[in-house]
């Protein structure tokens, strides 16, 4: 991590992301695995596109277009296109929130995978519609209150790293912004991987959870570690491999339940929980080929 | 006269039609300011319109609001331009733009800490009032703990400015609902403090500049970066400050712990010397005997395990090859210090490094005290000791060995010398105080361990030791070397409460001596060449004035027949060297009223009875013969230590202590040599925590959202003009050595 | 230079082909294509060609096949798509957002009416759908001019004054399908006359952002910079054609067809297929002793005001045809051009051929006849009821 000052930003300062924006976190952590990469960012409309500044001010430190809501990974398409048939190392990046991947932005993404274009797409899930002041999507969990389900939503959250599994796209991966050197390795490997790369980031929305600016990392950390975020990778669409080993503490979950006000209304509990994640866990092991948990094995082999 | 209703207010407003312009921060109640203000003129029977000004900016950005009145409908749809009332809801808000289209004569209400005192001269030409609202609305407990809100605060100071009575506030809360926010509404009816206009000469008007040139798309292609300073949207920033670590702060010599363990763990076994000698003349000693109070603070107790501090001490004293220098003074001062001990040594340590010139008068033939004549060579090899005696007198301390000083010596010593510290150690050794202790086969542990370090002795049988010290522990141990059979301890309270360091405890245990916890005995009887002892159980009784309850004995009695019993009570420390007319006031002695530049360390001023207490003092005592005062300043003086909740735990990785390489020897007999090796290495230290002090560990870095920290020249810095103080970085930090403050406006 | 036997769909496929060989020593040349009736046959042809760095890719709707053109427009290249009715109005957005993004977008257009119900016929409202959205918009009759059309649009839409997307409509099977020989100029000539393709503002090494948030005013100077631009197309479409001609050896059509109109009383206003029947209806009239004359529109955005004004002067019957209704008010050629006849002119509007129907030589004479029978201008009429 000593290169960090090395590289120019990808997002930079005077951006107006809200103080402890988890799509912030990842754009400076993506900035290290980026490197010397040329890049060009395409970012459909989301926090994403208004944090990129008025006219013509950018705080995208890389050439960057804003495309519609639903379009991010055709437009990408294109640019990857003109990279490739120009023999150009240009890395074309998506960066799309949970409402441009999981709903309005899912078949453009479904067929992009599908062409295996040569994409990295990256999902900063804040599980919310963040720019509209906070509605639900299909990758709101459960229980959880936003601004158009104030009892709490009633359906679970989309599973979409199983869909992008069933796409045997060459990876995709879950990210935990709170484990910097998992994170960094798969934003690495992301960046140099050829064909569709998906990256599902649980990124911590101050506003819209009504949590503590500061406590972002420390909230994704709980869930990870009690089993409610798993980190996990899958190569090519059948080979499963676990990052990080949680310990499915209740106290965790409980915790990570308690410091955001949208699970508060809806009275959400560790217990509710539980069953949901050790059947997930349970199909993450099989899938995985491990029933007893391991270390992280080393990608390369 | 019948009460106004709240309608026949409304003739109490003057200047309508009138415009309200709001400036807040984005998500901290600035559009919901605007509402409530034409809530309460609605309530006034007013027309009113409010809107907020929605851009794009996220929570803490700047954001403006506004409202219109009127007692005709409103037929404007825009924003407010030329506002008749400015409400600013964050000082630090106070731009040069603020104020644009404000006529003189308008009202600016402005909440701040500040008192309108502060703001003399820059608002004249408006009507200006000033509030605390956020301390009100703390107060009452509105908001959350990162986000004050003040909205409903600052319509009370509002309403008192329009001249408002307090009843119609009530009335309009009721009717608004918000009823529990009334209390902090009429908190700030009765502080806001309000200045009329001085000065009437109008403002010069702004002329309407015309909209700059817009870049056509086309030719958008160049980088430009943004403009947008977000540094103002918080109140705090981070600031990277040490805290004092538990260990530093548990530390009675004062060492900086966290600050070797560090250098140690860096690599840097000069600087961990270097930091060590600033305060710990005996780093070899006292990394083999100390009790170690900073590994009981050491928060990494609590996760997996202390710290091995007192071995990683003992590796850095034994490992050292540079010496401590001595500091060049113009007119050196020449000190006396009687007693040759660890205070007395400590005191003569910092005085000549301090360029001084010491003198020691130890009544011994030896320095060093009791750790030369009352810790085992097993434990402290004797060369180890005076690897460290020899390391304080290379400064150029003198010792008078065998001198003794008596009352008469102490008031001739003060004459001939700048200042005197006394430092004679402890007194005699406590007794039982029953029958048979003068018995052949009873004597005292100290008087024992010295004469067998002088020439080991032959033992056989049962040797009984009385007390649950180090030094009782030592006797037990030193009695198995010499011979005994069979050494039992006698403690009379618990075995958890033995104030022996529990390392040694486990050692003297593995080695065979047998712990009788809760037994005391009240009675020795000759029996030929042995004793018999009578051994009462105990049991605690009520608790005495510290709170310890205090235990007392029962009828139930044991008889046990020993060869040798050895007393390790502890010491008093009754001295009587004070010269006629002379008293004690805290350390410093006094002649009648005349303050003395004499002054007492150690066991015989402060009875901690450590190796460890007694360098903290003997240093304590230096600087106040050099400065008349007590100028050391510990880190126990300053703050709280980091506790463990500030620790995050997850960011180590679980990893045992390096224990220590125990030697342990199939017979005993006539062996004294070291059982315990210490650590092999410096590994342990890279397990420090660090705790309230930054390791450039770059976690801060890595986690800021802004990517606004950089470390330059080896610390962090970070950007002010950008910080959004969201705390990640503070909530981020492993170790406690960042915290957020407020910003000066 | 060769002829040969093309449906017009084919003839705007291989034009395009084209002009996607012809850039590939420039950025190369990315399409995005989704096959829609009657266009399909245009994509398909699209897909079997070799194109030297050219890619189409067969995306999963119209909406992603602009995004696509987005793209590959944004990172430099040549952008192409073609679409119909549903399919143009699912693209609808990210035509939008290519206009404001000023990407030199070409799309042809085979108009279709738009459903449910479904109706596969030609209707020129798809395209009308986005008359006001910043995209020039050219209509043909004839599979000529659709090839010289789609090739020229390539220049028109990439030229450094112009840069927007260019939109070239053709009857859904009407034009479409109509198999016609056309005349298919030799790679070189197309190389000569297309430059490589030169978008200023496209995504390279430099850190800019495309399409980021704007304040009010700059929104309002970029859309009447678009607005500027737009109308100045209408005179450098005027140069390329005239150097269409000496590299192709044929003329190309201008933005009005106007058709024995210098002496007419009566004119018959139309775009697409309707026109060459108008002028048809014209030669028969004309021979019976009547002077009737035609305008056909060819560009209809930018609006050729002045031109249409001067043909419009002096006429005392003007009867607009539209293959199109714009609901509650009218046919839309019509309620763009009323404005511009003389005062006192009747002018009324036909409503021809909306849903696929045909547009008959006699339907033509018949509105002829209505319109000599009127003193003033009535309400939109449905030709049916003429």
């Amino acid at each position: 991590m000593n290169d960090v000052c090395n590289t120019a930003a990808i997002f930079r300062q005077g951006n107006t992301n809200c103080g402890g924006c988890g799509m912030s976190i990842t754009l400076q952590m993506l900035r290290r695995a980026v490197g010397a990469n040329p890049v060009h960012l395409v970012i459909p409309a989301c926090c994403g596109a208004v944090a990129g500044g008025t006219f013509p001010q950018s705080t995208y430190g890389v050439p960057t277009i804003m495309s519609t809501f639903a379009s991010a990974a055709a437009v990408a398409s294109g640019l990857a296109s003109v990279a490739s048939l120009n023999g150009e190392g240009t890395r074309v990046i998506v960066l799309a929130g949970d409402g441009g991947t999981f709903d309005i932005g899912f078949a453009t993404l479904s067929a992009a995978a599908e062409r295996n274009e040569d994409i990295l797409f990256l999902c900063y899930d804040n599980e919310i519609y963040g720019n509209t002041g906070g509605q639900r999507s299909s990758a709101t969990p459960q229980g959880a209150v936003t601004s158009n389900t104030l009892e709490g939503k009633l359906e679970q959250k989309k599973d979409i790293l199983a869909v992008m599994a069933a796409h045997r796209i060459p990876y995709a991966a879950s990210v935990s912004l709170a484990h910097a050197e998992d994170t960094q390795k798969k934003f690495a490997h992301a960046v140099a991987q050829k064909g569709f790369r998906f990256l599902h980031v649980l990124s911590p929305c101050p506003t819209g959870w009504k949590s503590e600016p500061a406590l972002g990392l420390e909230l994704v950390r709980l869930a990870v570690r009690s089993g409610l975020w798993p980190v996990y990778e899958i190569f090519d669409g059948k080979r499963y491999t676990v990052s990080i080993e949680p310990d499915f503490s209740d106290e965790a979950l409980g915790l990570y339940l308690s410091l955001q006000r949208r699970f508060q209304k809806s009275g959400l509990t560790a217990a509710d929980l539980r069953p949901a994640i050790e059947r997930n866990w349970q199909s993450l092991r099989a899938l995985s080929g491990r029933i007893i948990p391991g270390k992280r094995e080393s990608r390369e082999g | 006269m019948q009460a106004k209703t709240t309608m026949d207010h409304a003739d109490l407003i003057p200047d309508l039609p009138l415009e309200v312009r709001v400036h807040g921060r984005g998500g901290q109640g600035g559009v919901t300011c605007a509402k409530l203000i034409a809530g309460l003129f609605s309530q006034l029977g007013l027309h009113v319109q409010t809107f907020g000004d929605y851009g794009s900016e996220r929570a803490g950005a700047p954001v403006q609001a506004y409202a219109r009145i009127d007692r005709a409908p409103i037929r404007n749809a825009n924003k407010v331009y030329r506002p008749g009332h400015l409400l600013v809801l964050d000082e630090a808000l106070l731009g040069p733009h603020i104020l644009e289209g404000v006529e003189p004569g308008a009202l600016l209400l402005l909440n701040t800490p500040q008192p309108l005192a502060h703001f003399a001269g820059r608002f004249d030409r408006y009507r200006f009032a000033v509030l605390d609202a956020t301390a009100i609305a703390r107060e009452h407990g509105i908001g959350s703990a990162s986000v004050v809100i003040i909205n409903t605060t600052i319509l009370g100071a509002y309403a008192r400015i329009l001249g408002l009575p307090l009843k119609v506030l009530d009335e309009a809360y009721a009717h608004l609902g918000l009823a529990s926010d009334l209390p902090a509404a009429e908190a700030a009816f009765a502080t806001v403090e309000i200045a009329e206009p001085r000065e009437t000469a109008p403002a010069a008007p702004t002329p309407h500049a015309a909209p700059p040139p817009v870049m056509p798309i086309l030719q958008h292609r160049a980088d430009t970066p943004a403009s947008l300073k977000t540094g103002n949207w918080s109140s705090q920033i981070p600031a990277y400050v040490e805290s004092p670590a538990p260990c530093n702060h548990a530390c009675p010599a004062g060492n900086d712990v966290v600050g070797f363990v560090q250098a140690l763990a860096k690599g840097d076994s000069a600087k961990a010397a270097a930091l060590l000698f600033e305060t710990q003349p005996l780093p070899s000693v006292c990394g083999r005997v100390c009790p170690a109070p900073c590994m009981n603070a050491c928060n990494r107790a609590a996760f997996d395990g202390a710290v091995n501090i007192r071995s990683l001490e003992r590796l850095v004293g034994d490992s050292a090859t540079a010496t401590p220098t001595r500091e060049d003074v113009l007119h050196p001062q020449h000190i006396a210090v009687v007693g040759g001990g660890p205070a007395g040594l400590s005191a003569a340590y910092q005085l000549a490094r301090a360029g001084h010139l010491a003198t020691i008068y130890e009544a011994g033939p030896q320095l060093g005290g009791v750790l030369a004549t009352g810790i085992p060579a097993f434990r402290l090899p004797p060369e180890m000791l005076q690897r460290d005696l020899e390391r304080i007198l290379a400064l150029g301390i003198k010792a008078r060995l065998s001198t003794p000083i008596r009352k008469a010596d102490l008031a001739t010593l003060t004459k001939d010398h700048d200042g005197v510290v006394v430092a004679v150690g402890f007194g005699a050794s406590k007794s039982l105080g029953i029958a048979g202790e003068n018995l052949g086969n009873v004597e005292q542990g100290l008087a024992f361990l010295a004469r067998v370090k002088e020439m080991p002795e032959i033992l056989s049988g049962t040797v009984i030791v009385v007390g649950g010290g180090n030094t009782a522990i030592d006797c037990a141990r030193t009695a198995l070397r010499c011979g005994a059979d069979k050494v039992k301890l006698v403690y009379r309270r618990a075995k958890k409460d033995m104030p022996a360091i529990a390392e040694e405890i486990a050692e003297a245990e593995r080695e065979g001596v047998m712990v009788m916890a809760h037994r005391q005995p009240i009675a020795i009887h000759e029996r030929g060449a042995l004793a018999d002892v009578v051994l009462a159980e105990m049991e605690a009784g009520p608790a005495d004035a510290s709170g310890r309850r205090r235990p007392v004995v029962t009828a139930r009695t044991a008889t046990l027949t020993a060869s040798k019993i050895l007393l390790a009570l502890g010491q008093g420390n009754e001295h009587d060297l004070l010269p006629a007319g002379w008293s004690l006031r805290g350390a410093r002695a006094y002649h009648g009223e005349q303050a003395l530049p004499v002054y007492f360390a150690g066991d015989c001023a402060e009875g901690e009875g450590t190796v460890t207490h007694a360098i903290g003092s003997g240093r304590k005592a230096a600087a106040a013969i050099l400065t008349r005062t007590h100028a050391v300043v510990l880190a126990k003086d300053v703050a709280l230590p980091v506790a463990p909740g500030q620790i995050r735990f997850d960011a180590f990785p679980v990893a045992a202590p390096h224990a220590d390489r125990l030697i342990h020897p199939a017979a005993f007999a006539g062996d004294f040599s070291e059982t315990n090796l210490g650590l092999a290495d410096a590994a342990e230290a890279s397990r420090c925590f660090s705790c309230g002090h930054c390791t450039l560990c770059d976690t801060c870095l890595i986690s800021c959202p802004e990517g606004v920290i950089a470390q330059r020249g080896g610390h962090y810095r970070v950007d002010p003009e950008y910080c959004k103080g969201c705390g990640m970085c503070v909530a981020e930090c492993p170790r406690a050595g960042i915290e957020m403050q407020e910003k000066r406006v | 230079m060769s002829s040969q036997l093309l449906s017009a769909n084919h003839a705007a496929a291989l034009a395009t082909t084209l002009a996607a060989r012809a850039n590939r020593k420039g950025k190369g040349f990315v399409s995005g294509v989704y096959p829609i009736t009657p266009s399909t046959e245009c994509m398909e042809y699209l897909c079997n060609q070799k194109i030297e760095k050219g890619r189409v890719v067969r995306v999963e709707s119209e909406h992603s096949a602009m995004g696509v053109c987005i793209g590959g427009a944004a990172a430099g290249a040549r952008s192409f798509t073609a679409t119909s009715s549903n399919g143009l109005a699912y693209m609808v957005e990210n035509c939008i957002a290519a206009a404001n993004l000023r990407l030199p977008v070409v799309m042809v257009v085979a108009n279709r009416t738009l459903g449910p119900p479904w109706n596969i016929w030609a209707d020129q409202g798809d395209a009308l759908l986005l008359r006001d959205a910043g995209l020039i918009q050219f209509y043909c009759a004839s599979n000529q001019e659709v090839f010289d059309t789609v090739l020229s649009a390539f220049r028109l839409a990439e030229d450094g004054r112009v840069m927007m997307p260019v939109m070239v409509n053709m009857e859904g099977f009407i034009l479409s399908h109509n198999v016609a020989p056309v005349e298919i100029p030799q790679q070189g000539l197309v190389d000569d006359f297309l430059p490589l393709t030169d978008i200023p503002h496209r995504l390279e090494t430099v850190p800019h952002t495309l399409g980021q948030v704007e304040l009010p005013h700059q929104n309002e100077c970029h859309r009447f910079q678009h607005h500027t631009a737009m109308l100045a197309a209408a005179a450098i479409y005027d140069d390329i054609r005239a150097q269409f001609e000496p590299i192709f050896g044929r003329a190309l059509q201008g933005a009005l067809v106007p058709y024995r109109c210098d002496d007419a009383e009566t004119l018959i206003v139309s775009m697409g297929t309707m026109g060459i029947t108008a002028e048809r209806v014209v030669d028969d009239m004309r021979a019976a002793g009547a002077r009737v004359g035609s305008l056909r529109l060819r560009l209809f955005r930018p609006l050729p005001v002045d031109a249409i004004r001067a043909v419009f002067a002096g006429k005392k019957r003007i009867a607009i045809l539209d293959r199109n209704i714009g609901l509650g008010l009218g046919g839309v050629l019509w309620s763009d051009t009323r404005a511009l006849a003389d005062p006192g002119a009747v002018v009324q509007n036909y409503l021809t051929g909306l849903g696929g129907g045909d547009v008959r030589p006699e339907h033509i004479a018949k509105i002829v006849a209505d319109i000599a029978a009127r003193e003033i201008s009535g309400a939109p009429m449905l030709m049916e009821a003429v």
